[in-house]
């Protein structure tokens, strides 16, 4: 799957979690940047990264992940 | 002198760690919110908080690297934690949202959809590179010795004496928890911000619609 199809089903999922209909993702952003990504919101995103790209990531898969970018690499290499 | 000799948590102490998050989750009510947002029972949590600390994944709230334990005799009297913010880049949320994900099972992933849009109302973020204080918990045959504020305060000590460009000491106390609040106010946190819902709904999954932010000023000496 390519970089921009990714994003695409990612802008998707984020937005939907976080009900923020004009959030624009970006290799740099991250939790701090936007509200109401908490604990519990992004538990619900990787959920549903999961089931949207019939993946399952690794504990250690998931905490290399330091913004978005690193997410779409991740996704990248178990496709 | 005190009695207590206050040392860093280890894997065995995570079942006084379960203990302390979960009590302090509750802040004197029965609500348990890992219970109520997720849909298991107070024993269910036990074993996935039990599960989540042996992980022993550092940086949030369920890492066994962020709480202090005091002893007193031999026994465990109290603990609590504390954590730098953002101290490897990635928030606390996020570390412990992926522990969440990781150890509970799907169905707990799908209550917490319906949940989600409603506790929000409560949601404070956190601020990087300061010291968030999180759970703190006495033993009950050790209360009224001022333990949880000598806990609180060493946690400190020790985070901002390994951290001294750290400036600033954050928590987030739910209003109902009245002996916390005057802790804090006894240790000189002010009080920041106070957040309030209006969806009486919250209370089934929280213990209070009012959660405070307090903080403290570190003095540079």
């Amino acid at each position: 799957m390519e970089k921009i199809e990714i994003v695409k089903n990612l802008t998707v999922i984020f937005r939907s979690v976080l009900k923020n209909d004009s959030l624009v993702l970006t290799d740099e952003l991250t939790a701090n940047d936007v509200d109401h990504w908490d604990s519990l919101s992004h538990m619900l995103i990787i959920s549903e990264i999961e089931n949207k790209f019939s993946i399952k990531f690794k504990l250690k898969d998931l905490n290399k992940m330091r913004n978005v970018g690193d997410m779409i690499e991740i996704i990248s290499s178990k496709l | 002198m005190s009695e207590f000799i206050i040392r860093n948590a280890t894997i065995n102490d995570i079942p006084l760690l379960v203990d302390t998050i979960i009590e302090a989750e509750k802040s004197g009510t029965d609500v348990l919110s890992y219970s109520s947002i997720f849909g298991l029972s107070e024993e269910e949590v036990r074993k996935y908080l039990n599960d989540i600390l042996y992980e022993e994944i550092d940086g949030c709230e369920l890492s066994v690297s962020s709480f202090i334990v005091a002893e007193c005799n031999g026994k465990t009297a109290g603990a609590v934690s504390a954590w730098i913010e953002g101290a490897e880049g990635i928030p606390s949320a996020v570390i412990k949202g992926n522990l969440l994900n990781y150890s509970l099972p799907k169905r707990c992933i799908e209550n917490a959809v319906r949940v989600n849009e409603i506790i929000r109302d409560l949601d404070i973020e956190y601020f990087p590179n300061t010291i968030q204080l999180g759970a703190g918990y006495v033993v009950s045959e050790f209360r009224g010795k001022g333990l949880l504020g000598l806990l609180e305060s060493e946690i400190i000590a020790r985070l901002a004496q390994t951290n001294p460009n750290v400036k600033q000491v954050w928590a987030q106390i739910f209003y109902c928890n009245i002996p916390s609040i005057r802790t804090f106010e006894k240790a000189n946190f002010e009080l920041v911000l106070t957040k309030e819902s209006s969806n009486e709904e919250i209370l089934k999954y929280l213990p209070s619609n009012k959660k405070v932010l307090m903080k403290k000023e570190l003095v540079v000496k």
